[in-house]
């Protein structure tokens, strides 16, 4: 077997994790080096990286419980909404009942909680569709944001600002770099290897051949680059600036939900009650319970989010949230999830979001108005979907299917199928679907 | 096999190295701004202009006027406008990326006032001259000056127009009005109101002039986003709810062009007589209306001469001059006392709109 | 029937390839005018792919070879084209619109127009000319979800006289129907056949095919096998060797019964319909097994036998309304599908699509779903010892394919069904509950089936199985219930088991007295 095949097989078709977050990761660097080159090196820029991270987190940070929301079936129209109530509430308690910002924060996540646990309950044990019951939170909680804060703007203090536009601060000697942002990247690195490591342990003790080693070493070799080159990037920003607190959240929100949705048993029935509900019910997954936790989740995300975006801006106001649910659902289907459900990774919504992000920032330094920008992204949603759906139906390499679920494998390596009903199958399945 | 294996580690050892070797000069301290202010700049630097959404005619002119002046004045400019929905964020991001392109000096008309000192501050950090166009910026040490009409003034004009226009149609009161004020994220729209009110309130308690439908706060005359249906729909509201029978309504105090045709609009729908009407930025609609006789009044800022000012201070900024200004001490942003320089509004009714618009190419025509 | 009738339809050589599968490996087929041809095969071996070759849904161009029809090459373009040409083709899940009536869906598509507006008043009086050639006794206002699935299936063969059908395609048209519906359909192609309609016929049921049909192609992997002429006395043995290329010398595989002590009793079991409530599914039903048994629930379809299973197993099914569960001389409450499981009971569903199987998942995930404690620690999952159960499972049931990692949905139905159970399995029940556990399945993979659950049985579990196939009840179980109508109304020891009595007391209201 040629070199070529091993590595066409092995980064991209692979069954490990690993190889699937590869081929997203490369799909995005792609995007990011056209910017690069076309803003003339701003894009990669420290602090344009750094903006990035601080313009986005939020959205990203949306786009993890959307996914959820999404793979369980469901949508949800009211996280903007959400996001601006929660947002003018913690403002208020700060600047009028003088409540210290980490209580705060904590009074922000209850209330997201709250709105959750009222969301849950009427699409998990009264039955009505999410899209009804969170198009009634989008009005609701815009309203709730308009009547406490009678459209007024409410600063918020430094020390909460720091969540949305903090960054981690300098210690330890003079080194022309943010230590923190090193040390990180350095765990980050290790990270990686001792994954690569793992996961070659897990396929040997799955009776599978693992890779051959030396596409496990390019593969280490080139994320341990990507977040040397990131850590570097971030930690050489102009003094008191380097890798943003809001970052920092995303990144462990990124860790522990994608952990979460894939190791564990409440994630796998996530999956199970977006595949096939009634299936997932009669094999024991308590449905109504899944359902309501995935809709309170995402509403407590959106309260994070906003908290986030009010610290960002320093202020409450009367915008915060406008059109954000269709930042984070845009994000979770470019990232290749099913709008019928039961499909979609934390990463690959991620990724998605970032594509929108860069694109956005790109065309941004380029001086392209918010109108073409609009413009812009409109046309990649739809496409990025549609080639998505269309490589599907044809049976080819699907760019964003291989990012999200993994290459059916026997498709290239052109093993014998189990049955010569393989043949039948896409076809009944596109009639039905 | 080793040997492909060590190529593909070394050439992406080079590519890591390559990528960040360029990037790892940190800027030294802060501040290197402030300091900067006696030197200038060059004078072919990169000027970022950001607006907010393309909502009125004033905006997309200031625009224009903005992207023709820095270019003829020799300067590089990026002048971005907000999108229609996701105003704030979309501003936030616009200003860093000026930022990072390295605009020397960033002109900001706010879309909401308290929500962007974030960014503020990082173009005062990155030695860019943060210039508040219009709007100010609240709650920031870092912006550097402000530019826009006087408005307080313009809301005195306002009122002053309202009582004279009713006093003209009918010389005794009392006198039945109703306000309007514009978005509350508009730190103008409190101005303008209390510009008008300034003058408004001393007839109110004489009770020569009857606020009939007794809404006097700004929180119940607030119209959300400056929106021309809001208006409308308030308008419509106090009709039905005031104003049936033969009720008589003299006049409306309204913060600009664009809510007063959306008023008068709503009055017309009624089948009342149109009262005075104010309004405030001399949109070819409203100039039209005046001349028809519809509108009463409004203010005359000219964008052209805000523009020019704004690019003379750019251009004292260049010359590492320090730059005009006339107030020291109305503006206080909540962190400082931001250094002003107020141009004066003019009323213009049907009387002297020939007058006040005879230099002005689009509305000039109209007025004979 | 008569050979010498001219040749109606004709394919060559036909070769159909999707990515990495040849579907269709030079195919021949020759269908001559007026008789009723059947076509047979394992599941995947390809009866389908041809058939949608030949309606036109893989149109020309996509596969290799030729189609003479009426003495002449024919390209179809889509299904139109050939539905154009006379060839109309009923599927097995049938295409026909719940909310509407039966003259609208008669015409939908093809409605009788008069100045461009639809003429209803010709539309049914159409519609009832041709559902009185398809026996349909039925108002054309009726809708489609009103009527019951065999005057469905009349509904859609009325739908293709309507078409002017001139080659009628049949895909299983009998697997959702009960004996009486079934008979009915069987005699109205012999009506057709009489008529001068040629039908094509893709049935797994060997005993219909036997009775009804002129000649028989085999297909076996996506090749033809055979043809034989039913005059040259073919019986189902026959077929059978042709399709799995063997003989199978017993249809059940030799099984001694090692029974045991009752362990497993339902008492005095009522439930109520879940939407109208005066409607009682299960009426006072009680029934026990025994450890190491086999016990067969027979019924007519809507006897009430799947919502007596899914009403014991935690309550999945109804409105509860009184019996007690005992399981090892402990009552148990089971309010739940968890506590069912808990209490060590398995369900397989009739509906592996709808109901066993999440189509997204691959093998491994689908093995391990009912119990996910069994292979997570504090709630996270191993994936090894996912992989390793799945695997054993794999290997243990014969399950054809490559890895564990192959997604489910490209299994054939024997594949999907030995996931199933292994997916019950995995839950170490002491009661399994299968529901149709052969439907849909060939007979290669039956025969493995049935040997899963007599080795199931020697484990010392109890199983039910829930059948509509009287032979499959007798040669598998070791005790069979009869259901009717929501009660149970016999009970029969294996060795009294008979067709005939079975029939009796599943279409009997008298409680029979037994015991």
């Amino acid at each position: 077997m040629s070199r070529f095949k091993d590595l066409q097989k092995n980064l991209f078709g692979g069954t490990t994790s690993n190889a699937r977050q590869f081929g997203m990761i490369a799909t995005l660097v792609g995007i990011v080096l056209i910017f690069q080159i076309w803003t003339n090196g701003l894009t990669l820029r420290s602090d344009n990286l750094i903006a990035l991270f601080n313009q986005n987190s939020y959205i990203l940070i949306l786009a993890i419980g959307m996914l959820m929301v999404i793979v369980a079936g469901h949508i949800d129209l009211s996280v903007g909404s959400v996001a601006a109530f929660t947002g003018i509430l913690v403002a208020k308690s700060m600047a009028e009942w003088d409540l210290p910002w980490p209580a705060a924060i904590v009074f922000g996540l209850v209330i997201g909680a709250a709105i959750g646990a009222w969301q849950g309950f009427w699409v998990a044990y009264i039955g009505v569709p999410a899209f009804i019951v969170t198009l009634a939170g989008m009005l609701l909680f815009r309203g709730g944001n308009q009547y406490i804060g009678n459209a007024n703007t409410i600063p918020v203090p430094e020390g909460f600002r720091k969540i949305g536009s903090g960054f981690l601060p300098e210690v330890g000697p003079s080194t022309g770099y943010n230590n923190l942002t090193l040390l990180l990247g350095l765990a980050a690195c290790l990270a990686v290897i001792w994954r690569e490591l793992q996961s070659r342990k897990t396929r040997r003790e799955m009776d599978a051949d693992p890779a051959p080693m030396w596409i496990s070493i390019l593969r280490m070799a080139v994320m341990v680059g990507v977040i040397v080159f990131a850590s570097l990037r971030f930690a050489s920003g102009r003094v008191g600036t380097s890798f943003p607190i809001s970052g920092i959240i995303l990144v462990a929100l990124v860790l522990a939900y994608s952990f979460y949705t894939r190791n564990t048993a409440g994630g796998r029935h996530i999956y199970a009650v977006g595949g096939n509900s009634r299936a997932a019910e009669l094999s024991g997954v308590k449905l109504k319970r899944v359902n309501f936790f995935v809709m309170m989740n995402m509403s407590i995300l959106a309260a994070l989010a906003g908290m986030i975006f009010v610290a960002r801006s320093a202020a409450s106001g009367p915008q915060d949230g406008n059109g954000w649910e269709l930042d984070a659902i845009a994000a979770v289907f470019i990232g290749g999830a099913a709008v019928s459900g039961g499909i979609g990774t934390i990463s690959g919504s991620i990724v998605g979001g970032l594509v929108m992000a860069v694109l956005n920032n790109g065309l941004q330094l380029q001086g392209v108005g918010t109108d073409k920008v609009q413009i812009i992204k409109g046309l990649v949603l739809l496409l990025a979907v549609a080639l998505d759906v269309y490589n599907k139906r044809q049976g080819r390499f699907s760019i964003i299917g291989s990012l999200t679920r993994g290459l059916r494998r026997d498709t290239p390596s052109g093993a014998p199928p189990s049955s010569s009903d393989a043949g039948r199958e896409p076809a009944r399945t596109t009639v039905s679907g | 096999m080793r040997n492909f294996l060590a190529k593909t580690v070394a050439i992406g050892a080079i590519a890591t190295l390559a990528l960040t070797g360029c990037g790892s000069g940190r800027d030294g301290d802060s501040d290197s701004g402030s300091a900067g202010s006696a030197k200038g700049f060059a004078a072919d630097s990169l000027i970022g202009v950001a607006l907010p959404s393309k909502t009125s005619e004033n905006w997309v002119l200031a625009g224009d006027l903005f992207t023709n002046g820095l270019k003829e004045a020799g300067f590089k400019s990026d002048v971005q406008y907000a999108g229609a929905s996701t105003t704030v964020a979309d501003q936030q991001a616009q200003i860093t990326a000026m930022v990072t392109k390295g605009a020397k000096v960033i002109v900001i008309g706010a879309t909401d006032a308290a929500q962007l000192s974030t960014q503020v501050a990082a173009a005062h950090a990155a030695g860019a001259k943060v210039i508040a166009y219009d709007r100010l910026i609240t709650g920031t040490p870092d912006l550097d000056y402000y530019v826009a009409f006087d408005n307080f003034k313009v809301g005195q004009l306002q009122g002053q127009a309202l009582l004279d226009g009713m006093k003209a149609k009918k010389p005794n009161g009392p006198y039945n009005i109703e306000l309007f004020s514009g978005s509350p994220d508009d730190n103008n729209a409190g101005v303008f109101f209390n510009g008008a009110m300034s003058v408004l309130k001393p007839e109110i308690d004489k009770g020569n002039v009857v606020v009939a439908s007794k809404q006097t706060d700004v929180k119940q005359t607030a119209i959300q986003g400056w929106k021309a249906e809001g208006a409308q729909a308030r308008m419509d509201q106090l009709l039905t709810s005031t104003y049936g029978g033969n009720k008589a309504l003299d006049g409306v105090l309204s913060p600009n062009d664009t809510l007063a045709r959306a008023i008068i609009t709503s009055i017309k729908g009624a089948g009342k007589p149109i009262p005075v009407v104010t309004g405030q930025d001399s949109e070819v609609e409203s100039v039209k209306s005046i001349m028809a006789g519809e509108q009463y009044m409004t203010i005359n800022k000219d964008t052209r001469n805000l523009v020019k000012q704004t690019i003379a201070m750019i251009q004292a900024l260049q010359k590492g001059d320090k730059p005009e200004i006339n107030d020291t001490k109305s503006y206080n942003n909540g962190s400082k006392v931001v250094d002003t320089y107020l141009l004066p509004p003019v009323a213009v009714t049907k009387a002297n709109a020939a007058e006040a618009y005879a230099n002005d190419p689009k509305l000039g025509p109209l007025t004979k | 029937m008569n050979a010498a009738a001219p040749i109606l339809l004709e394919m060559r050589s036909i070769t159909k390839e999707f990515p990495g599968v040849k579907a269709l490996a030079d195919v021949n087929l020759v269908v001559r005018a007026g008789e009723i041809h059947a076509i047979c095969g394992e599941n995947g071996a390809g009866k389908s792919t041809l058939m949608k070759v030949l309606s036109g849904v893989y149109p020309y161009g996509t596969y290799d070879g030729q189609i003479v029809y009426q003495g002449a090459e024919t390209r179809f373009s889509d299904i139109r084209a050939s539905e154009h040409a006379g060839i109309v083709i009923i599927h097995q899940e049938l295409a026909l619109i719940p909310d509407m009536s039966i003259a609208e869906n008669i015409f939908l598509g093809n409605e009788p127009r008069k100045r461009g507006a639809i003429d209803w008043k010709a539309a049914n009086r159409m519609a009832l000319d041709l559902m009185a050639r398809v026996g349909l006794q039925e108002d054309p206002d009726t809708l489609i979800k009103d009527i019951g699935v065999g005057k469905q299936q009349l509904v859609e063969i009325a739908k293709a006289f309507a078409k002017d059908v001139k080659l009628l395609i049949l895909d299983e048209p009998t697997a959702a129907l009960n004996e009486a519906d079934s008979r009915h359909l069987l005699d109205l192609l012999r009506g057709f056949r009489s008529r001068g309609i040629t039908s094509i016929m893709i049935s797994h049921k060997l005993n219909e095919i036997e009775a009804i049909a002129d000649q028989i192609t085999i297909l076996r992997d996506g090749r033809t096998v055979e043809t034989l002429n039913i005059q040259d006395g073919v019986d189902e043995d026959r077929i059978v060797r042709g399709m799995v290329g063997r003989e199978l010398s017993s249809r059940f595989p030799d099984h001694t019964p090692k029974i045991g002590e009752v362990f497993f009793e339902v008492r005095d079991w009522n439930v109520r319909h879940p939407i109208s409530a005066e409607r009682q599914v299960c009426k006072n039903e009680s029934f026990v097994v025994r450890r190491g048994e086999i016990v067969g629930f027979a019924g007519l379809m809507g006897a009430g036998r799947t919502e007596l299973a899914m009403s014991v197993f935690g309550r999945s099914y109804g409105v509860f309304e009184s019996g007690t569960i005992v399981k090892d001389g402990k009552e148990i409450v089971l309010k739940s599908v968890a506590d069912a499981i808990a209490h060590g009971l398995a369900y397989v569903s009739e509906d592996r699509k709808a109901l066993g199987l999440n189509l997204l998942d691959d093998i491994k995930a689908s093995t391990v779903a009912a119990k996910l404690s069994k292979i997570s620690r504090h709630g996270v999952l191993d994936e090894v010892r996912e992989y390793q159960a799945a695997e054993s499972y794999r290997r243990d049931l014969r399950t054809k394919a490559p890895t564990v990692d192959e997604g489910v949905a490209k299994l054939s139905g024997g594949n999907q069904q030995k996931v199933v159970l292994a997916k019950w399995m995995f839950t170490d029940p002491d009661l399994l509950i299968l529901d149709e556990p052969t439907r849909g399945i060939d007979v290669g993979a039956k025969y493995e089936i049935y040997g899963i659950i007599q080795r199931l049985a020697d484990q010392g579990k109890g199983v039910i199985v829930i059948s509509s196939e009287l032979p499959e009840l007798i040669g598998l179980c070791d005790r069979i219930y009869t259901v009717f109508e929501g009660a149970i109304t016999g009970e029969l020891a294996r060795a009294d088991a008979d067709p005939e009595t079975l029939m009796k007391q599943m279409t009997s209201t008298k409680k029979m007295q037994t015991r």
